[in-house]
């Protein structure tokens, strides 16, 4: 068995070397054979400054650069070729595990497990930081319907066949357990320890919060409707129409036994822009239903383990 | 046993000739590659009580037939010991297949991965439940040796409780009626495809209720015969209760896929048709209001409700443009389904 020890390298850290020969001597500890590939995400020069300080390393680490920044989905769909790991650990730019922790994780990848996803479960964050993280967790737990609990660290620990099989594109990395569990694997939470978080605390920027939110809400499609649409615009289209229809009776009965005039009460626009809103929604549906249709024959949503 | 028609015979004779080949060669690949009389595909998620009930009812029936045929049981992802027994089954077995899914994917999927594997002329779907008497078996493949395309069951004594019954009679009158194939039960997982007519849908998503209506598109003849139906002997009853509302907009969308998939911009100009007359109706009102200056209807509203149904159309029709797209940009199989029911007219050369 190999282990390939993936660091997703994206923010320059001053004890970055450390990190790495910590990292080294975490997985000598643990006596498989390992690998460890960097992925200079953008901070290609950052790590060639580095890269002589631990020629130690030398022939167990090869990197990776690219030069124009991708999002961590992208680098590692494209870096998996490259590696020859049976079981990939990924982590990120620095240490966000202790290395007990991180053994840990590694340790509970057994025979019946293809992905392990670690649970910071004490945080030790400002309390801001961990607010924003547990309403965002609570929200994908809720919304992908998983009893999994911490989806934004980095360190995931997977067979090679979960990265190979998951079509991750755009901002998915963050999803993969959920996404794991959609396709039918083995997903196991294990409860850890975590140094400080780094990077930025307190409020995000406005477009950080808006595409963590659209983040979920694809995830939420993709593993749910993404074979049938028409229940989701159906869903919703419906729901617009049937308002709309209920308030346009209420005027109707207003009119018609109440003699009260309707030509200039707001409702009756409300009403009518509802019932068309709706008809946009599930008109939208259909044409989702005919790219499903049309376009999406070729890939099965199954996934068979066994034949005999 | 039933007067067999000769086709089943000619297929068996073929048979016997394979089998002398196969015995000949004795490797198992020689055997899988050949072409088999009937593929039996039954979908099973935790029925670990009645799968051997099952496969012994089945090879009865079968065996009767003097057909090659093979069974293929799916495991929708089981959490019962289904697997196990299936595993121990296929040693018993040389007909039984076995294919596992990951995780529970639903019946539509586990029908779809049973067609794809299958290697039978004629597929036989049933239930893995015991509900449907694989006795029946015969009397659907007699009806496609007549010629036609799909043979459903029909339970007319149907063993399930009236609150079950209800929402199927409703449900299969309309899709009766808004699909054209007028079938009475099809919610009865017992049905009999000729192979070519339900490999090539490549059906999705939550319809294997819908398979016959859906295999109109190739033009397939559709029949039905009176089917046995048991009550439950294990296990509870797998359906939710929220189905109304999904069944609707399934039959919703089987509709427009059925119609409208290989011509989307006729099934968006029909829909924006209701749209475009009261986009007019509204105009006038407002015209007329301004006019003869009414008081009620004030013109600038009227005004108001005509544009907002001419966006309407508008939007709708420029989304069956962008239909007409994907569809031109699709692989477009499903355009071309029918030419696996077209038949051959034998001329009169006298």
């Amino acid at each position: 068995m190999i282990i390939s020890v993936i660091v997703l390298l994206e923010t320059q850290y001053s004890d970055f070397q450390e990190y790495l020969i910590n990292l080294d001597q975490v997985f000598r500890n643990i006596g498989e054979a390992y690998e460890i590939v960097v992925i200079a995400n953008g901070t290609g020069n950052f790590f060639r400054t580095h890269q002589e300080r631990f020629p130690e390393l030398g022939a167990r680490m090869r990197a990776f650069e690219f030069v124009t920044p991708v999002t961590q989905a992208v680098s590692l769909k494209a870096i998996l070729k490259e590696t020859q790991g049976d079981i990939l650990v990924i982590c990120g730019s620095y240490q966000q595990l202790t290395n007990q922790s991180l053994e840990d994780c590694f340790r509970a990848m057994d025979a019946t497990t293809d992905l392990v996803s670690p649970w910071r479960e004490k945080r030790i964050d400002p309390s801001f930081n961990q607010l924003q993280s547990r309403i965002f967790n609570w929200i994908t737990r809720c919304v992908v319907k998983t009893d999994l609990h911490d989806f934004s660290c980095t360190v995931k620990v997977c067979r090679r066949l979960v990265l190979e099989e998951i079509d991750l594109y755009g901002n998915m990395f963050r999803f993969l357990p959920a996404v794991a569990v959609a396709r039918g694997f083995k997903v196991r939470e294990i409860p850890v320890e975590h140094h400080q978080e780094r990077g930025k605390t307190g409020f995000y920027s406005f477009s950080e919060y808006a595409s963590r939110i659209l983040d979920i809400f694809t995830i939420f499609f993709n593993t749910r409707f993404s074979r049938k649409p028409m229940r989701f615009f159906s869903f919703i289209g419906i729901g617009f129409i049937g308002i709309g229809i209920a308030l346009m009776g209420v005027l109707f009965f207003e009119r018609l036994f109440l003699e009260t005039l309707i030509g200039n009460r707001p409702m009756f626009l409300v009403s009518l822009l509802l019932t068309i809103l709706g008809v946009l929604v599930s008109g939208a549906g259909l044409l989702g239903e005919i790219i499903a249709f049309t376009n999406g024959r070729q890939k099965q949503e199954y996934v068979i383990e066994k034949k005999i | 046993m039933t007067v067999l028609p000769k086709a089943i015979h000619a297929s068996k004779e073929k048979m016997d000739e394979s089998s002398k080949q196969s015995s000949a060669s004795t490797s198992y690949a020689k055997e899988t590659d050949m072409d088999l009389y009937l593929s039996i595909v039954v979908p099973v998620y935790n029925e670990e009580e009645s799968v051997e009930t099952l496969i012994v009812q089945i090879v009865e029936a079968i065996n009767g037939l003097c057909v090659s045929y093979e069974i293929i049981l799916i495991d929708d992802g089981s959490t019962d010991h289904t697997w196990t027994i299936i595993e121990m089954l296929a040693a018993l077995y040389p007909h039984l297949r076995g294919i596992k899914f990951r995780r529970n994917f639903g019946q539509t999927s586990a029908m779809v991965a049973g067609f794809e594997h299958a290697r039978g002329k004629i597929i036989v779907t049933l239930d893995g439940d015991l509900q449907n008497d694989p006795a029946d078996i015969p009397i659907l493949l007699e009806k496609i040796e007549e010629g036609y395309d799909i043979v459903s069951g029909w339970r007319k004594n149907r063993q399930d409780h009236f609150s079950r019954v209800l929402p199927s009679r409703v449900a299969n009158y309309l899709i009766s009626a808004t699909t054209g194939v007028r079938l009475h039960d099809y919610g009865c997982s017992l049905k009999a495809y000729k192979a070519d007519c339900i490999k090539q849908l490549k059906a999705y998503g939550e319809m294997h209720r819908f398979f016959p209506a859906l295999a109109s598109m190739t033009g397939a003849q559709v029949a039905e015969v009176e089917t046995l139906h048991h009550p439950r002997r294990y296990g509870v009853s797998k359906y939710g209760f929220n189905r109304i509302f999904k069944v609707l907009s399934d039959i919703f969308a089987i509709n427009l896929i059925i119609r409208f998939s290989s011509y989307p911009l006729k099934g968006f100009m029909l829909t924006a048709l209701p749209f475009i007359f009261m986009a007019f109706f509204f105009g006038l009102l407002g015209v007329s209001a301004f006019i003869f200056e009414w008081t009620a209807g004030k013109a600038p509203f009227f005004m108001l409700g005509s544009a907002l149904c001419g966006f309407t159309a508008i939007y709708l029709i420029v989304l069956g443009v962008l239909g007409e797209l994907v569809v031109s940009t699709s692989d477009l199989t499903h355009t071309h389904l029918p030419e696996i029911t077209k038949k051959e007219i034998h001329m009169d050369k006298s």
